[in-house]
Formats: structure tokens, C-alpha cells, sequence
């Protein structure tokens, strides 16, 4: 159950007046106002159109708005108060907004949804991004029917993305989730997904939520939890998926919330990780990941120059991290002019699983270690983008495809290194 | 002796619906009759209704179970005589209990005189008293209400080789009401049954008395002007007779009804008892408060009458096609218990025989704006046979007690005009009269303690009624208000307890009184007024400032 303290009283006085539901949409945000009404007139189309019989709610959870994204959100409402104008329904829609207690954290927002899903007996608890101005309203069905009508308890979101987008995930997090795990979910780390019920409630009553890096990669715990608990998985196909644009996108944050948290789920997991080998497709709806080659800039030459300088001044960090054969061989790319700059697939699994093993065995602070992969990173990055920069859509994908059988062939390393105290 | 006609006696009414024919057989033939409804008025009395609305006993081919009438003034030798009917009528009103009878006057049946003489020849004076055509393309906006059994508003006559007119059944033909004689013909008809006593009428098919080409013929203002001239006539002679309209329409259509306070006293509200039953079943208010929010106001002297199941199906006609796939994949799953656009269904089985959801109901047809009916048979749950054809599965013999026929008739089983319910949950050996009124907590005892409450608070007849908007969607309440009296009512339409905070801020310093048990709850004060509330509970508070 849900800890007190968690939910404010008016909140829970709203949840009382909601009422046992069917299906509850939840949104977290943080001052959203500029995107999040395409999202809201798509959620509450959605509903309307493909659940109109089901008692749904929509619940934000807010980190302090204080440009009107709240009042946005609970104007989705549909009730008794009789007005010709408003659109048809068969019977009330609630959408309530709470402010959670503490700074806006994504994990937060996230917590407090599952506690309102769990307080409510949902049996399918929809999370979607106040970001996802390309959503339609289709896009709620997709996520809740598997989870409502088939009884999947996770369902992960498939896009169609810019090639150059989502390097993250393409170059690191969904090859080492699959290898790790033996379970080939595109996006490990979605801001977008259903769960059922007792997934919810299940991943509520543990202990991530205490620290910050739980909360903060609680989407990749999520994902994890749902894979080592057995739960039934499949990904949906929803469309395209546009980056919002960022001044200033923070990749040492992301590595920490996303690469962190899936380094630091492998410590309570490795008697269900460590003997699986290769892995397993999961149910898909829809079409598979799809790619679209809309040409893109991107600054080559800083990237390089990065890798380099990270490489060059972080030698005594990774002296701690990386064996001498991995840290010889990046010395050797750093040197590299751009045109014949390549970072291989081995050598990145290769980098990647002893950066885990360091981690795992905590031989400096764990933030640190994260932070010293970040260089590295944007190597692997750079050779992504070198590789593809022609590529078409078959293209992209067979090379994201061949990474991942690299990380898998290379998971025996990862064992080798995992315990290896020297 | 004829009841004193108070003005706006059927504001405060409660109208018991009896099927003579269904109620008691006093003669061993299997079919009731008016002398074995003389011997049951007291059980009508004792149940706390105060006013019997008897459907069609004329003679009749029973083609429509007595809605197709082949003669206005007598009574079907099945159910007895004039005089059989003139002394239930003088018993019922001994007792209190006033009578409305049906006029079905927008058709007869074909084998009324009167159709027989206009379709004998087309220079026949009563030629003109149907509506014919020697085409069968006029009026082709006009919808066909009985889809399931009728393709056209016309029908062929053979005998004069021409069309008429029928929007019903095609041997229920339409009567012309552009006849003056017609009209003239008509209020004799209601004048005969006035000066018997009759306390007033609820006229049958009302919208559909005249057509015209471009219309939908329904609702149109001649029907109007007939109403009136009717209404007018009524006032004059016979003043405190009450016209009770049968329009299935929606209720900004239907205010017409009531002209200035001119044509119909009472109407049903059809629109409303499907959204009671999709409100309880989707747990939310808004389907409710909604069709009441776009109720129109009516004149001062008008009521509308309410109603959970009568003789008819559930009829889904007033409803959005979204509402009505819901309400059929919920209260008829199995397609025999549909007809037309609605169903044909009890309300104990429409409520899965769930005694809290009865109660429910029928608390909230007591206590929302309007006249209630109660149909023969619902106040002890009896149930339907959906094996039977057309409506006749809801119009079964009422269950008297666990004996032979259920207590109805001492004829023969195979006599009886319909087998009574005999399954094990709804037959008569275990839903009937006599055992339930050996029980203080049966159905039936705590209908009669509900409309007890009911009729002695006038302001549930008479007064307004404003909403509360609570955040839980799952309770409706209302008050009641007539002068100084005032009644809260709240209503849980959910399957579990809720809890529920009303504003009830305007009326600060009352205290509530619960009106079944008389117990005393909080003062309103500044705060919102908290509630808790079992599965399907529902309250009736006195407000009382002490």
C-alpha cells in the first residue's frame, strides 16, 4: 500500500471522490503548458472514443507548475454540470491534478501515479508525456488494450524517429537491457507505457523510491522489475516520436538517470541475469521500430574533440574503471582523425560492461563512474553517426541490430570482469 | 360517490399501473376481472398509493392487448360489465383511491364499427373518420414505430381498395382528427367515463393524432389545438379531471404538452427512467442530472410523471445510440429480451433481483420531481418471461400467494390467459403477496413504509429541486423544497460504501433528520457536510432548523 505521508490530504479527497476505476492516465509534469494540450485534447479524445463505458481518471502529478499546466489538465473534466457546448460523454471523466511534495522529479511524479493507481484498483495504469506533441489518439488505446482485453502487465512504446534520434537507447541502453536480460524491449527507459495493475502496485512497495537514482531511473527499474518478475511484456507501435527542443539537453543527467540506473539494477538481479545467454523477442503490435532519415545536423568535429579530451584527461579515472586493453585501444581512437574515426562495436561492449563491473564493485563514487563513461559515450555516438550518415532505415536498424549481438556474444565478459576484484 | 377533485390533486398522487385482466379472476375463468379488483382494493390501500391507473378493458379483439378498442363505451366481457366496472370504481373511491382510465384515441382497432362503416364504401359519412389515401407514398418523413413487425405507416384495404393510415399495428387504424366529428365523437367518449366518475385519462399515442405532408407527422400544432379543445371541455364540465399524456419524446418536445398550463396536467418523462437505470449500472450520477438539467420548465399547475417499468418495454428510443448499445449489452444480454428499440423486462430482473438496488430505485422514483407509477407486480419483485411473445412477459398474473396459479385464479392452469412465473427464483411460490407480508422486511412492507414517508411529504410531489454537484460522481443529491419545508436526499449509486462531502452551506444552522428511522444527524454548519454511505444507500433528511 501506499505510505501516508505520500499523498497529500486534498489529493487523497479527490481520489475518494473519484472512486474505484477502470483505466487511469497519468501524467507528470512540470511546467508543460507550451505542449501538453494537443496531449490532453488526444487523451480525453481517447477516451471518449475507445473507452467510453470504462470509469477512467486522468491524475497529473505536477513538480509546481506555475504556468498554468495544472489548470489545463483539470479543464479536461467532464461532469454533471449540464453545458450544450461540452463534448458528449457517457459518464464523468475526473482529471485532477496534485502538486507532489519535494523538487520536481520525474520519479516522483511517477510514484505518486502508481499510488493513485494502486488507491483506485486500476487495472491499467497509462502513463503519458506532457512532451508528445505528435501524440494522436489512437495512441491510448494502443498502450491500454493489451494490458485491458490480453492481460499484459507492461507494454513499451515503439516510435518512428528520426535516425539520429534516440542514440542513447540505440547505442547503449536497449543493447545492454537486452543482453543483460535476454528481453528485446526498444525502449527500456519510455516516458510512455501501460502497466497493469498489480505491476503498479508491486512496483510501488519497493525500495527504489528511497534513493534519488531510484527515482530518478524508476522507468529502466520499471522495466527490469517487469522482465525479472516475470510479468507479461509486449511492445505497441504509437507513431512518431519528436524530441521536444531543449536549450541546453544535460547528457550527464541522462547518462545518470538512465545508464546509472540500469548498472545499478544489475547488483540485486544477478542470479536472474547471470545465466541467461542471447534473448527473446517480445509480443509486438503494430509495425516494429521504424526510422525515418530526415537529415539532421549534427557537429561531428566537437564530438570528436570531446572523446578526445575526455579520453586524454579522465586517463587516471579510467585507469580504475577499464582494463589496459580497453583504455590502450581508446588512446589509440582518440588519436584518430574524423575521417577514419571508428569505435567499434566490441570495444564499445566491451567499455560498457567494464564500466558495469566497476560500478558494481563501487571502485570510485558511483556518479563519477557514470560521469566517465560520458566522453566515451559520445565517441560511440560519433562512429554511430559516421556509420549512418547515408544509411537508409534497413540500414540503421541492421547496425542497431548488430550492436545488440555484440553486447550479447560479449555477456560471458561481463561475467569474467563482474567478480574480478583486481 | 365521485372524490372530491381538489386543483392539483395529482401532484401529490401515487399512481398503482393494474392490468385488469392480470390482477385477480374472480370468476374461475383465468382472466381477471373487475369484481377480483373490487376484492383486492384493499390490498391496493394498504400498499399507500392513492391513485389506480387501469390500462385498456374495453372490448377489443386483443390484437394489443386492449389497445386496439372496438368499442369506448362498455367493458370487455372478459373483465365483467358496466356495472361491474361502476361498482369498483364506487368501492375504489370509498377507499381514497382515485381512477384514471386510458383513452386510446389516436386509432381503433379495424374491427371497431367505425372503421367498418368507413371502410365499407368511400361515400360512407364515416368515410372521412380515418385517415385513407389511394397512394401509399404521402407522408413519407414519417417514421415507423413499430420496426419490428411494420414496413409502412400504410396498410392495403382490400374491402375499399384503398390505403389508411396506421402508426401502430396496421389493424389499429388512425382516426382523422381534421374531422370535427371526429373530435366531437371523441369528447363524448371522455364525457361517458367522466360522468361514471372516472378521475381522469391518460390519452394514449398523443403526438400522432394529425398528419401532415412534410412533417414528421408527430407533434404538430393541430394536435395541439385538438389537446386544447379537449382540455377546455374537460375544465368546463367536469373541472380536477386529469389528462395524463403518453408522448415518448423528448422533453423540450414534450413541454409543448403542457401549453400555458392548457393542454396536458401531467406527462411522462420517458427520457429519464433509461438514464436511471444507466446511471445506476455505470455507478454515476451524470446521465441522471443531465436529461433533468435539460428538462424545461413547465407551468405551475403541470407535473410529469415518473416511472421505472410499466406494461411497455424499456423503451430506448429517447437515448444516444451509444447509450443504448450500453444499456442493451447490460440489461439485455440476451437478444429475446429485446423489442423495438427498447426491453422487455420486470424491474426485480433489470436489477438482477438485488433487493438494494430496488430499493434504490424506487427511492429515487419517490423523491425526484414528478407523480410516481408503480407497476402491478414490482412492489413484491415478481418477475418477466421472456419466453412469452411480444410484452406479454411483463404482464403476467400477479402473484397473490404460493397456491395453485399463484394465488390469481381457481381456473384451470391451461386456462389461465397467460402461465404465471414459475421459475425458482421469480415463480410464485417464492415471490407472492402472502408470504410477504407475513415479514416485516420484505419488499413489499418496506414499499409500503417508503410510500407512507413518500405521501405524507408534499413537498416531494409539489416542491422544486435543486442539485448538489458533490465530487463524488457516484452520489446524487438533491433538495426539496416547498416553502419552508425542505428534504435532502442523497443517493449512492455505487455497489460499494462511499463517502461523500456535501456544500450544504446555504443551509447552515439545520439540523437533518433522517426520515425513516427519525434520527437526528449533525447541524450544517460552515463546513462541507460529510457522509458515509453503504452499497446503494440512500437518504432522506428533514431539514429542520431548531
Amino acid at each position: 500500500m501506499a505510505e501516508e505521508t505520500l499523498l497529500a490530504d486534498d489529493f487523497l479527497r479527490q481520489l475518494i471522490n473519484v472512486g474505484e476505476v477502470d483505466i487511469l492516465v497519468g501524467l507528470p509534469t512540470h511546467n508543460n503548458a507550451g505542449t501538453i494540450e494537443p496531449v490532453i485534447r488526444a487523451i480525453q479524445a481517447g477516451i471518449l472514443k475507445c473507452f467510453p463505458r470504462e470509469r477512467t481518471v486522468i491524475i497529473n502529478a505536477d513538480g509546481g507548475s506555475r504556468d498554468g499546466t495544472t489548470e489545463l489538465v483539470t479543464r479536461a473534466s467532464i461532469d454533471d454540470m449540464w453545458n450544450a457546448s461540452k463534448v458528449y460523454a457517457l459518464r464523468t471523466l475526473h482529471s485532477i491534478s496534485t502538486q507532489y511534495a519535494g523538487t520536481p522529479e520525474p520519479g516522483l511524479a511517477l510514484r505518486t501515479i502508481f499510488a493513485a493507481a494502486d488507491l483506485l484498483r486500476a487495472r491499467a495504469c497509462v502513463v503519458l508525456s506532457p512532451e508528445s506533441t505528435t501524440i494522436e489518439t489512437d495512441w491510448l488505446q494502443r498502450l491500454v488494450r493489451p494490458v485491458y482485453d490480453d492481460n499484459f502487465d507492461l507494454v513499451s512504446p515503439i516510435y518512428r524517429r528520426q535516425k539520429f534520434e534516440g542514440v542513447l537507447m540505440r547505442n547503449l541502453l536497449y543493447p545492454m537491457t537486452r543482453a543483460i536480460y535476454g528481453c528485446r524491449v526498444r525502449e527500456p527507459y519510455a516516458s510512455e507505457f501501460a502497466i497493469s495493475g498489480r505491476l503498479a502496485t508491486d512496483f510501488l512497495n519497493r525500495e527504489i523510491w528511497n534513493d534519488e537514482l531510484g527515482r530518478d531511473g524508476a522507468e529502466i527499474f520499471l522495466t527490469v522489475a517487469a522482465i525479472t518478475g516475470q510479468y507479461r511484456i509486449c511492445q505497441t507501435f504509437l507513431g512518431t516520436k519528436v524530441q521536444p527542443p531543449r536549450s541546453a539537453p544535460d547528457l550527464v543527467a541522462a547518462m545518470r538517470h538512465t545508464v546509472g540506473a540500469l548498472f545499478s539494477s544489475l547488483d540485486g538481479n544477478f542470479s536472474f541475469w547471470s545465466p541467461i545467454t542471447g534473448s527473446q523477442p517480445v509480443p509486438t503490435l503494430g509495425a516494429d521500430s521504424e526510422v525515418t532519415v530526415e537529415p539532421a545536423r549534427v557537429n561531428r568535429k566537437r564530438l570528436r574533440e570531446m572523446f578526445a579530451t575526455g579520453v586524454a584527461e579522465l586517463e587516471p579515472v579510467f585507469q580504475s574503471i577499464l582494463s589496459a586493453s580497453t583504455l590502450s585501444e581508446l588512446q589509440r581512437i582518440a588519436q584518430l582523425e574524423i575521417d577514419e574515426f571508428n569505435y567499434p562495436a566490441e570495444l564499445w561492449a566491451r567499455t560498457v560492461f567494464e564500466f558495469a563491473a566497476a560500478y558494481h564493485r563501487s571502485v570510485m563514487n558511483r556518479d563519477h563512474i557514470v560521469q566517465a563513461l560520458v566522453p566515451l559515450y559520445r565517441g560511440r555516438s560519433l562512429t554511430f553517426l559516421l556509420e549512418n550518415r547515408e544509411a537508409n532505415a534497413e540500414d540503421v536498424e541492421r547496425s542497431v541490430e548488430s550492436l545488440c549481438g555484440e553486447f550479447e556474444r560479449m555477456k560471458p565478459y561481463l561475467l569474467e570482469v563482474w567478480a574480478d576484484r583486481k | 360517490m365521485p372524490l372530491k377533485r381538489e386543483a392539483g390533486w395529482y401532484k401529490n398522487a401515487i399512481i398503482y399501473q393494474i392490468h385488469v385482466r392480470s390482477f385477480f379472476d374472480s370468476n374461475g375463468d383465468g382472466i381477471g376481472d373487475f369484481q377480483g379488483l373490487a376484492q383486492k382494493l384493499n390490498y391496493v390501500q394498504e400498499l399507500g398509493v392513492n391513485t389506480i391507473w387501469l390500462m385498456p378493458f374495453f372490448p377489443s379483439p386483443l390484437r394489443d392487448d386492449g389497445y386496439d378498442i372496438s368499442d369506448y363505451r362498455s367493458v370487455h366481457p372478459s373483465y365483467g360489465t358496466l356495472d361491474d366496472f361502476k361498482a369498483f370504481l364506487a368501492s375504489a373511491h370509498e377507499r381514497g383511491l382515485r381512477v384514471i382510465i386510458e383513452l386510446v384515441a389516436n386509432h381503433t382497432s379495424d374491427q371497431h364499427p367505425w372503421f367498418q362503416e368507413s371502410r365499407s364504401s368511400t361515400s360512407n359519412p364515416k368515410r372521412d373518420w380515418y385517415v385513407w389515401s389511394d397512394t401509399d407514398s404521402k407522408y413519407r418523413g414519417t417514421r415507423i414505430i413499430f420496426v419490428d413487425t411494420e414496413r409502412s405507416n400504410w396498410a392495403w384495404d382490400p374491402v375499399s381498395k384503398a390505403y389508411y393510415w396506421h402508426r401502430f399495428f396496421s389493424h389499429q387504424p388512425d382516426l382523422n382528427f381534421d374531422n370535427p366529428a371526429v373530435r366531437q365523437e371523441m369528447w363524448n367518449v371522455m364525457k361517458f367515463w367522466l360522468e361514471l366518475g372516472v378521475d381522469g385519462f391518460r390519452l394514449d399515442a398523443i403526438p400522432y393524432l394529425i398528419e401532415r405532408e412534410g412533417t414528421s407527422c408527430e407533434n404538430l400544432p393541430e394536435t395541439h389545438e385538438v389537446i386544447r379543445e379537449l382540455r377546455r371541455k374537460a375544465d368546463e364540465e367536469f373541472p380536477g379531471t386529469m389528462l395524463l399524456a403518453e408522448a415518448n419524446q423528448w422533453p423540450a418536445d414534450l413541454r409543448p404538452y403542457f401549453g400555458n398550463g392548457d393542454e396536458f396536467h401531467m406527462a411522462f418523462h420517458f427520457p429519464l427512467m433509461p438514464r436511471m437505470f444507466m446511471g445506476l449500472r455505470l455507478e454515476d450520477r451524470k446521465p441522471i442530472t443531465e436529461i433533468l438539467q435539460q428538462t424545461p420548465d413547465i407551468p405551475a399547475s403541470c407535473q410529469w410523471c415518473l416511472f421505472l417499468r410499466n406494461h411497455d418495454e424499456l423503451t430506448l428510443e429517447m437515448v444516444t445510440d451509444i447509450e443504448r448499445d450500453y444499456m442493451y449489452d447490460i440489461y439485455a444480454s440476451d437478444k429475446s429480451m429485446r423489442l423495438n428499440l427498447g426491453i422487455r423486462r420486470r424491474l426485480a430482473p433489470l436489477l438482477d433481483n438485488d433487493r438494494r438496488r430496488i430499493e434504490l430505485m424506487n427511492g429515487m422514483l419517490m423523491s425526484l420531481p414528478g407523480t410516481p407509477i408503480i407497476y402491478y407486480g414490482d412492489e413484491i419483485g415478481m418477475g418477466d418471461n421472456i419466453y412469452l411473445g411480444d410484452r406479454n412477459g411483463v404482464r403476467t398474473p400477479m402473484q397473490w400467494s404460493g397456491g395453485p396459479n399463484g394465488g390469481f385464479s381457481g381456473a384451470d392452469p391451461e386456462s389461465l390467459y397467460s402461465p404465471p412465473i414459475r421459475n425458482p427464483v421469480y415463480g410464485f411460490q417464492a415471490v407472492n403477496v402472502l408470504s410477504q407480508e407475513r415479514f416485516d422486511h420484505s419488499l413489499l412492507e418496506w414499499m409500503k413504509r417508503l410510500l407512507q414517508v413518500r405521501i405524507s411529504t408534499p413537498v416531494f410531489g409539489s416542491g422544486s429541486i435543486e442539485f448538489l454537484h458533490p465530487a463524488n460522481h457516484r452520489v446524487l443529491a438533491y433538495v426539496r423544497q416547498l416553502g419552508k419545508e425542505m428534504v435532502l436526499v442523497v443517493n449512492n449509486l455505487s455497489s460499494s460504501a462511499q463517502a461523500v462531502e456535501l456544500d450544504l452551506r446555504r443551509y447552515k444552522g439545520n439540523i437533518l433528520i433522517e426520515m425513516f428511522g427519525k434520527n437526528i444527524f449533525p447541524r450544517i454548519g460552515d463546513l462541507a457536510y460529510l457522509l458515509t454511505m453503504g452499497p446503494y444507500q440512500f437518504y432522506w433528511f428533514r431539514l429542520r432548523r431548531i
